[in-house]
């Protein structure tokens, strides 16, 4: 395999690492509750929303901190959220039913994206707020108002295009949200409609971890409720989205060092780091490296609240020069945000069985087989590379443990069913029975993919808590913010 | 020296020798090749006119506008001689950082695009990443443009190779130095430069510094960035080292305060990735040697990039009436109002009512007759004395009212008799229901 093991260990804050340290609760579940089984941790949610809080407190800021639902659809974490003063952003009418059916007040949902109208009806109908695509959406919920006499729907207009002065900031070109330079069109369609609709604000959404791109759609934002203000209008608040970033592991060096020699592997200096030599983006022109590299930057030393905290302080190059978040205060606006995968941080594991172990050829990668299949650990579709913990099955001998390099494959009857393309490195050689405990899947890489195919089970869902020093679970479905008082088990 | 145009000052830099009391080295004389001394200010003038020259000659009818990913000298360069031949610059670069440099290109008249951020929820099966588009922009039939390629342009190292190796040589008297130490960007000038030492003396060392992976030094690869770069040649070098943020600047400090020599960050890696690798090599020897190492450009583009690293060194003396001094107690029993108090005593005291908030918020809304005096710009005022007269109350608001408390302690510490602050600031103002006018 050559040279040092190349590991990329999940960084585990406290919970999470006492879950992995109880190999006796984590095979109890997995022998009641199959392979793959999905831990979730209410309570990690609750801690993680305090810490946006604390951002919001320190800047001054008023406004409200959205879950975006679409990122785990447990019912645990939903309900534990709903003990909280959060809100949440649904994206669906089975996540607005679930969001109402879990606790949340109308006044506590966003409803966003792609809208049918049954969803738009049901939002119209409880009064939650709708974020706005286009004009023809806030016609088409207008209507919908009228016609079924709902009550005046609070909106918020979703924009894009956000353009730099001086500089041209290429972006990637976006389906949601009306470009910012056809607003005076879109606020035009709201006075129109200002019998039905009350505007409570603008919002945006950018798939970009660069914090300038946020801050120039920020002040965008605040230029056209500028303009808002200019009509008459009373909007209160600006929606800035989510993607604050994750950071996944526990040391910045492996991750270097990992891609490092990755980049030397495409170029082969060094022997293939993948299963088939596969360059995740990155490929071999004559010599020099091509392509870009198609991963999530995993070891972010800046992500979740801190990167919310570092965008605030951002200086707002067109407006002056002060920070963003002193403008906010400054014009009276709430902040609104939607944070999926940072929110979730630490907040569940998926766990999966070992079935086989087989040796390649001599000295290769080991074969390693799991029940689970590559869509319940989606790690790999969003580009995040980090190492499972193994939970042996027996009480292992760890100093007479070797390093082994690994290719772990998926319980489907498909070439393309790898967990992961990349050759993982273990510090010991497991055994079937063993489990891999996969971290930090909550956010988006828990069951955003996961499908029945093939008639293959999906993972099922446990919420985990503590009390005391001890462990406590349920189904997740079972789970209700009484619960860990009341002790069901 | 007379020219009939500035490009003919491009090249002939000096070598200057470190003073040995600075670099501390016994056997080696140390030189630096003051690229600095370019025209436009960095070693990349070469490379830029060295490519954009036949071209910008070859079709003056054409028009086109002369493109190239960089993200500051070499779109420097480049930004000038297109002006000179009537043509436009545009830079494409995802790398930009320094302000300054910004700045400077749009004055120049170049156009910059920046390359977005890498995507939160990946894609993999995504088709539009930016660069792809450039290249397939610039491969359309009939597009005018004039890509300089730098990174794989053969003619950027060629500038080297003909003009800053052999000026080397020129200097140490025919002879080649034993040691070049270079930073890796482009690797133009490495590549170039150490191709001609070589041809001199084939023993020559040739030391590639490259920026530590996490760190950013402008105008440096880390070892990843640099297999991207087509001119690249690990076999090029003896050794490839890595220089972190710190180090550049420490080594810049050296250079700018002791050695008279205003390099940037980037000579100041190599001055210090120099020193680092030849106080080694200085004590095993016996015999005189000597090396050399590139000074790329000039300090002053890079001062807010050293003040986000280096605040320390632009540290000034303490102010009088700052709202530092303040202690917790002071700010916590600073005299203040609540709204309906405010609003009883704007009535009947007529007070003078600060708005401290930024222009742009005051204009939108306010309360009305009050005055705007940004809370930046009020505490410079402060530094000088009391701004109003002390027989005139004042009424000061933020958007919270922890702004107004500070300079409400402050005022009443500097002896206003009569300075009050809004208690929960404009907000709660608004949120009682109080008025809040636009005029």
């Amino acid at each position: 395999m050559g040279g040092q093991p190349l590991y990329l260990e999940p960084r585990l804050e406290s919970r999470l690492r006492s879950l992995a340290d109880s190999p006796e609760l984590l095979h109890r579940l997995t022998d009641a509750l199959g392979s793959p089984l999905n831990m979730v941790v209410p309570d990690q949610l609750a801690d993680n929303l305090q810490q946006f809080r604390s951002v919001y407190g320190s800047h001054h800021l008023s406004g409200q901190v959205f879950f975006a639902h679409k990122a785990n659809r447990s019912s645990a974490l939903l309900r534990r959220l709903a003990a909280t003063d959060a809100g949440v952003d649904v994206a669906s009418l089975g996540e607005l039913q679930h969001a109402l059916g879990a606790g949340f007040t109308p006044d506590r949902i966003t409803a966003t994206g792609p809208k049918n109208p049954e969803f738009l009806w049901l939002a119209a109908r409880t009064s939650v707020t709708v974020s706005l695509d286009t004009r023809g959406e806030l016609d088409q919920l207008a209507t919908l108002v009228r016609k079924h006499a709902l009550p005046r729907t609070r909106v918020l207009l979703r924009l894009s295009g956000f353009e730099a002065s001086g500089v041209r900031v290429l972006s990637r070109r976006s389906r949601f949200g009306t470009a910012v330079g056809e607003s005076t069109a879109l606020l035009e369609t709201v006075e129109r409609h200002g019998d039905v609709v009350d505007l409570v604000g603008v919002a945006y959404h950018m798939d970009t971890t660069s914090l300038t791109e946020k801050a120039t759609a920020l002040e965008g934002c605040l230029r056209v409720l500028e303009e808002c203000r200019s009509r008459g209008l009373r909007p209160r608040a600006v929606d800035i989205g989510g993607g604050f970033g994750v950071n996944y592991l526990a040391d910045g060096g492996q991750w270097e060092r990992y891609t490092t020699e990755l980049t030397e592997a495409v170029l082969g200096i060094r022997p293939p780091l993948t299963y088939g030599g596969h360059g995740y983006g990155l490929r071999n022109e004559s010599g020099t490296l091509r392509g870009a590299l198609g991963l999530y930057p995993a070891h972010r030393p800046i992500a979740g609240a801190r990167y919310l905290d570092e965008l605030l302080a951002h200086p707002a190059a067109s407006l002056g020069g002060r920070p963003l978040a002193a403008l906010l205060l400054d014009h009276l606006y709430d902040l609104h945000i939607e944070p999926g995968r940072a929110l979730l941080d630490q907040c569940g594991l998926t766990l999966t069985k070992v079935l086989e172990v087989r040796d390649q050829e001599t000295d290769g990668p080991l074969a390693v087989r799991l029940a689970a299949k590559a869509d319940d650990v989606a790690l790999e579709d969003h580009g995040v590379l980090m190492d499972p913990v193994v939970v042996p099955r027996d009480g292992a001998d760890a100093d007479r443990a070797e390093p082994v390099a690994v290719h772990l494959f998926g319980s489907r009857c498909l070439e393309s069913d790898l967990i992961t393309r990349r050759t993982v490195f273990l510090p010991r050689r497991p055994v079937p029975g063993d489990l891999l405990a996969f971290a930090n899947t909550a956010g988006y890489c828990m069951d955003f993919h996961a499908t029945r195919a093939q008639h293959q089970p999906a993972a099922r869902k446990a919420a985990v808590w503590q009390e005391g020093d001890r462990w406590r679970w349920c189904l997740d479905d079972q789970y209700w913010p009484t619960t860990p008082v009341g002790g069901a088990q | 020296m007379r020219y009939d145009s500035i490009t003919e000052a491009i090249g002939n830099t000096p070598l200057v020798r470190i003073d040995p009391a600075v670099h501390g080295l016994s056997h080696i004389d140390l030189y630096a090749k003051l690229e600095l001394l370019n025209p436009f200010g960095s070693v990349k003038d070469r490379a830029a006119w060295n490519m954009a020259r036949p071209r910008l000659a070859a079709a003056p009818e054409r028009g086109g506008q002369v493109v190239e990913l960089s993200s500051g000298n070499t779109a420097k360069a480049l930004a000038v001689l297109a002006g000179m031949h009537g043509r436009t610059f545009k830079s494409v670069t995802n790398r930009m950082r320094i302000p300054e440099i910004k700045d400077l290109l749009l004055l120049l008249g170049a156009e910059i695009e920046e390359l977005p951020g890498q995507s939160e929820c990946l894609d993999p099966t995504a088709t539009d990443d930016p660069l792809t588009q450039f290249h397939r922009t610039l491969s359309e039939p009939g597009s005018t443009y004039l890509h300089t390629d730098q990174y794989f342009n053969p003619r950027n190292t060629e500038a080297h190779f003909t003009g800053t190796g052999p000026e080397i040589v020129k200097d140490l008297d025919g002879r080649s130095p034993d040691w070049f130490i270079a930073c890796v960007g482009t690797a133009g000038s490495s590549t170039g430069v150490a191709r001609a030492l070589r041809e001199h003396d084939p023993a020559v060392r040739v030391v590639g510094l490259v920026a530590a992976k996490s760190d950013f030094i402008p105008g440096i690869r880390t070892i990843d960035e640099a297999h991207e770069v087509g001119l690249f040649d690990p076999g090029t070098y003896d050794t490839i080292e890595s220089v972190s943020a710190d180090e550049a600047i420490e080594g810049m400090l050296t250079l700018n305060r002791r050695c008279g020599i205003l390099a940037g960050p980037t000579g100041g890696a190599a001055f210090f990735g120099a020193l680092r690798q030849l106080r080694a090599a200085d004590e095993e020897l016996t015999e005189r040697q000597s090396a050399v190492f590139i000074v790329c450009d000039r300090v002053e583009s890079y001062l807010s990039y050293v003040r986000q690293r280096r605040p320390d060194l632009f540290g000034r003396p303490r102010r009088g009436n700052s709202p530092a001094d303040l202690s917790d107690a002071e700010i916590r029993t600073a005299p203040a109002l609540g709204v309906a108090d405010a609003q009883a005593w704007i009535t009947t005291g007529e007070p003078l009512v600060v708005d401290l908030r930024s222009p742009y918020a005051y204009a939108a809304l306010h309360i009305d007759g009050s005055v705007n005096i940004v809370d930046e710009l009020f505490e410079e005022l402060l530094h000088g004395g009391l701004p109003f007269s002390r027989t005139r109350p004042v009424l000061l608001a933020c958007p919270v009212g922890e702004k107004s408390a500070r300079y409400a302690a402050l005022l009443t510490r500097m002896g206003h008799p009569g300075v009050r602050s809004l208690t929960g600031g404009i907000i709660a103002w608004r949120d009682a229901g109080a008025p809040l006018v636009r005029d």
